[in-house]
């Protein structure tokens, strides 16, 4: 009897010890917000970095995403509504079922409706949304039953589910019945109804934004969410963010100033942080205005005939002016600008494709420096030292291409004033021209001046950068080809314009049975042309960067997906 | 009296007029605009972005959107036969958008009517919303540095007249020059780099109170740790400033007739400096206060900043940064409404303490 008293005790301990280590550990993850308060927070209406960090924490996906590749996968997945599709013969509509598990906050059931309501809304044009570009891309959404729903599309198309993947659900129970009323209603201030890993807590202006744990999350990892919350603090700037990450105020970080960063290794080294690198997706260019910044005009008009854009009188146009800008190129020590600029924390790229991307062509080598062939290009192309003793004397036409005898190769050089990497990169780059007798004057701006030039067209060159989402899609449609390049809304600021270019990217996006082998080799075309023609002077891609306090507990990050498993993660008290 | 503050409420009219036109004028000659900031991205077409700004209203000719900020546009677009679409316009066209449909009707009344206006961003809402919801951080942080200011400055001003000359007085002349010269936004951060966390860890490196999830901070004596960097850079400057003021003033004072008769008549240096002198020499500075005190409500910029002080001056910032026409509008008409009812103040408080002074 006493024996079996005991055994019952050290079991009942036992069952006790474990149901304790399935105790929730809590803590808050705190993360620092640089930018301004969010402007709203609906998700059919906004779509700043702060605010989509937000949505990811609360909001549930259609499509499942594997962290480790950022791929969507055809099947279930955390926090995914979707469990799958099959694809038609005809490879134009894919049939999604989805799961009858999932709620949101306020009890209603999460299904076909709110899906649904996203693919309305973006159609009826009640609202200006940043996803206005679907309906360009989807032809139809139909409603099949409740947990089950078609994307059709008018051609097949490559990356089609990466379009599918942006009608994420929405609450449409709460929606209004006037849809232009959306900006004004409460949802887009409180998200009041969610359903995700956290839930909604508190906005205050100027100070923090808090998501609380969402206690009936059905895909948590380990049955709960194991931190009591998750709150963005907001702090001044980048250089402040870094102190109290390293003050321990702040329990993550990513992407700090590359200038920062040796102090966030030795941190590591003192065993107070955890670093992931990995290789980046944000990148560098310079790009050149191939089209008279005096008269900026659309590539098309409205009937989609071409509109004479005329050139710019140094870098010329698309087709002409090659050679002069692979001299500026050549002109460049880009692994300098990357010592110098990026304190080494960047990646030399050759073309418009991260070297990160699947469809990336290693075989392609980045232009090389060497300022004295980028001085003879230049003689060669007709602009050559006004003093034919001095070599960094300014360079004038004589017989150029582009511009009348006598121009002086000049040209203003712009960027914008908060960013020190890209004034680094400005400033390396005059001094580099400046040794074979090209004159940039370089010139900051604040951020939004620099925004409104930019769309205007009327800048001569310019640095700023792109950053690539994931998962990967390597297709060039927004950054070079005349559909975007249109006066005041433009992507393709520069107006570049090779059709054979514009041709293959198309080919590769539409390409039937869409193999990756061939569409590689499409993309490698794609990369070869955009090289050759150099529009941009590609630079680098920032390595990408998180770093968390040791007191983070769990924290495993993946190159796009730093929060994947965060509902997992604990902060030690 | 009351004569004159009607008289002087009158004269501020145009006052102010001029101060908004005027800083209407710089705000929309400056390059950038809101339509950029809220649409920068590749995916958001052409016809989008004239939709917003026709929603905007940014881009009228300049002198239709003062007046539109001034009178409203509830009678510049309307719907004159009640069926909900606009029919009618004047100064504005009709589909500002050229989509080929009216926008809808106008619904600003303007700030003479009352109406502010609605910020191009915050979710929208009504800027005077915007504004209080910040009021509390910056009356907090310009209370406590005001307090510190006057509490600190005024004794070190009466030490240093009374010790004319010496060697406290001489100190406190450099250090009130120092005090002034320092830039309040390098003096934060070498506080933040010496007493936060990463120098010797005493205090918070920033904000308004520590993380709460929900129900905002907790009352300010609990936090005063987080008051303590902000309002010592923003009070170096009062302290600098009260202390000379003391200085001038009760060095002025001891020269007064009634100063020689109260040493006359025997009195204690103590009494004749305290009892005599101070009295009448905490005149200035009290009118002094009038505008110091309003002049709290427009914040502090810089300081607000550098320490994620969640007030009115950063609001300013972030707005201006963002091209928030009728935020920055109605902080600057706040901020000029309060510095002219404290000069007004000012006048009036100087008439009530020196019965020498008659207002007409």
């Amino acid at each position: 009897m006493k024996f079996a008293l005991r055994v019952t005790l050290v079991l009942v301990v036992l069952c006790m010890s474990s149901l304790s280590a399935m105790a929730q550990e809590g803590g808050i993850v705190v993360r620092g917000n640089a930018g301004a308060d969010p402007t709203a927070f609906d998700p059919l209406l906004i779509n700043e970095t702060v605010t989509s960090d937000i949505h990811a924490l609360i909001f549930p996906d259609l499509l499942s995403v594997d962290p480790a590749t950022a791929s969507i996968v055809n099947g279930p997945g955390p926090n995914a509504l979707a469990t799958g599709w099959e694809l038609s013969e005809d490879g134009l509509t894919y049939t999604f079922s989805l799961r009858e598990d999932m709620y949101w906050t306020d009890g209603e059931q999460i299904d076909a409706d709110d899906v649904m309501f996203v693919w309305d809304f973006i159609q009826s044009g009640a609202v200006p949304t940043h996803l206005s570009f679907v309906a360009d891309e989807i032809a139809n959404v139909e409603k099949i039953d409740n947990f089950t729903i078609a994307v059709s599309f008018a051609e097949a198309d490559c990356d089609a589910i990466n379009s599918i993947g942006s009608l994420e659900p929405y609450p449409s129970h709460i929606a209004p019945e006037d849809l232009t009323t959306m900006p004004d209603q409460e949802f887009n201030q409180n998200l009041y109804v969610s359903s995700g890993p956290y839930t909604f807590g508190e906005v205050r202006p100027a100070e923090s934004i808090s998501l609380l744990a969402n206690p009936d999350y059905v895909d948590a990892e380990m049955g709960f969410v194991n931190n009591d919350a998750f709150v963005l603090l907001n702090v001044p700037d980048l250089t402040v963010m870094v102190e109290r990450f390293l003050a321990g105020e702040l329990s993550i970080i990513s992407g700090p100033q590359e200038a920062r960063r040796a102090e966030i290794y030795a941190a590591e080294e003192e065993g107070r942080v955890q670093i992931y690198t990995y290789p980046g997706n944000s990148w560098d260019y310079l790009a050149f205005n191939l089209a008279d910044p005096a008269n900026p005009q659309n590539a098309t008009d409205e009937d989609g005939n071409a509109i004479d854009q005329g050139m710019h009188p140094v870098f010329g146009s698309t087709e002409v002016g090659r050679d002069v800008r692979r001299a500026l190129n050549l002109a460049l020590d880009v692994d300098d600008i990357i010592e110098r600029a990026t304190f080494g924390e960047g990646t030399r790229m050759a073309s418009h494709l991260v070297p990160a991307s699947w469809a990336f062509d290693p075989t392609i080598e980045p232009i090389p420096s060497d300022p004295a062939l980028a001085a003879q290009m230049l003689t060669d192309a007709g602009w050559v030292n006004s003093d034919p003793d001095d070599p960094s004397s300014v360079r004038v036409c004589q017989g150029c291409a582009t511009a009348e005898d006598g121009t002086e190769m000049r040209f203003v050089l712009n960027t914008n004033e908060e960013n020190a990497r890209r004034t680094a990169i400005i400033t390396i780059a005059q001094e580099s021209w400046d040794k074979i007798g090209v004159k940039a004057d370089i010139q900051t701006l604040e951020w939004g001046s620099y925004r409104e030039a930019l769309l205007s067209q009327t800048l001569d060159a310019y640095v700023i950068g792109w950053r690539n989402g994931y998962p990967d899609r390597p297709d060039a449609t927004q950054l070079f080809t005349p559909a975007s390049d249109v006066v005041g809304g433009c992507s393709n600021c520069m107006s570049y314009d090779n059709p054979e270019f514009t041709a293959i990217n198309e080919q590769a996006r539409i390409l039937p049975g869409c193999s990756i082998d061939e569409r590689k080799a499409l993309y490698a075309e794609a990369q070869r042309i955009i090289q050759a023609d150099t529009p941009y002077i590609f630079m680098f891609v920032r390595n990408g960067f998180y770093a968390a306090g040791s007191e983070v507990n769990g924290f495993d990050p993946f190159p796009s997906q730093m929060l994947w498993n965060v509902d997992t993660w604990s902060i030690a008290q | 009296m009351t004569k004159f503050v009607v008289r002087r409420i009158l004269q501020a009219i145009p006052t102010l007029f001029g101060i908004s036109l005027l800083v209407y004028a710089i705000m929309l000659a400056t390059p950038g605009g809101p339509v950029a900031a809220l649409t920068f991205s590749p995916t958001v077409t052409p016809q989008e972005r004239a939709a917003l700004a026709a929603q905007l209203g940014v881009n009228d000719p300049y002198p239709v959107q003062y007046l539109r900020w001034l009178l409203g546009d509830d009678w510049m677009r309307f719907d004159s036969d009640g069926d909900g679409i606009s029919d009618t316009a004047y100064l504005i066209p009709l589909d500002a958008d050229g989509d080929g449909e009216p926008e809808p009707p106008g619904r600003r009344r303007g700030i003479l009517r009352g109406d502010f206006g609605s910020s191009f961003f915050h979710g929208k809402r009504h800027v005077v919303d915007v504004i209080f919801e910040r009021l509390g951080a910056t009356f907090e942080l310009g209370i406590a540095s005001l307090v510190v200011g006057l509490t600190i400055g005024i004794p070190v001003g009466v030490l240093a007249a009374v010790n004319r000359g010496g060697y406290f007085d001489n100190f406190t002349r450099v250090m009130a020059v120092v005090f002034n010269a320092l830039p309040s936004f390098w003096l934060g951060l070498l506080l933040l780099l010496v007493f936060g966390g990463t120098g010797l860890g005493l205090l918070p490196m920033g904000n308004r109170c520590g993380i709460v999830l929900v129900g905002g901070c907790p009352p300010f004596y609990e936090r005063l740790e987080y008051l303590f960097l902000p309002t010592f850079v923003i009070a170096v400057g009062g302290v600098a400033a009260y202390s000379r003021f003391m200085r001038a003033s009760l060095l002025d004072v001891s020269g007064q007739d009634y100063i020689r008769t109260a040493r006359a008549k025997g009195l204690s240096g103590r009494m004749v400096w305290f009892r005599h002198g101070l009295r009448n020499a905490l005149i200035p500075i009290a009118t002094l206060l009038g505008p110091t005190v309003t002049g709290v409500l427009s914040g502090a910029a810089i300081t607000e900043q550098v320490f994620s002080w969640p007030g009115v001056g950063r609001l300013v910032v972030s707005s201006i940064t963002q091209k928030d026409y009728p935020t920055v509008m109605a902080v600057v008409m706040f901020a000029a409404i309060a510095t002219i009812l404290g000069y007004l103040l000012s006048d009036m408080l100087y008439a009530l303490i020196d019965p020498r002074i008659r207002l007409r």
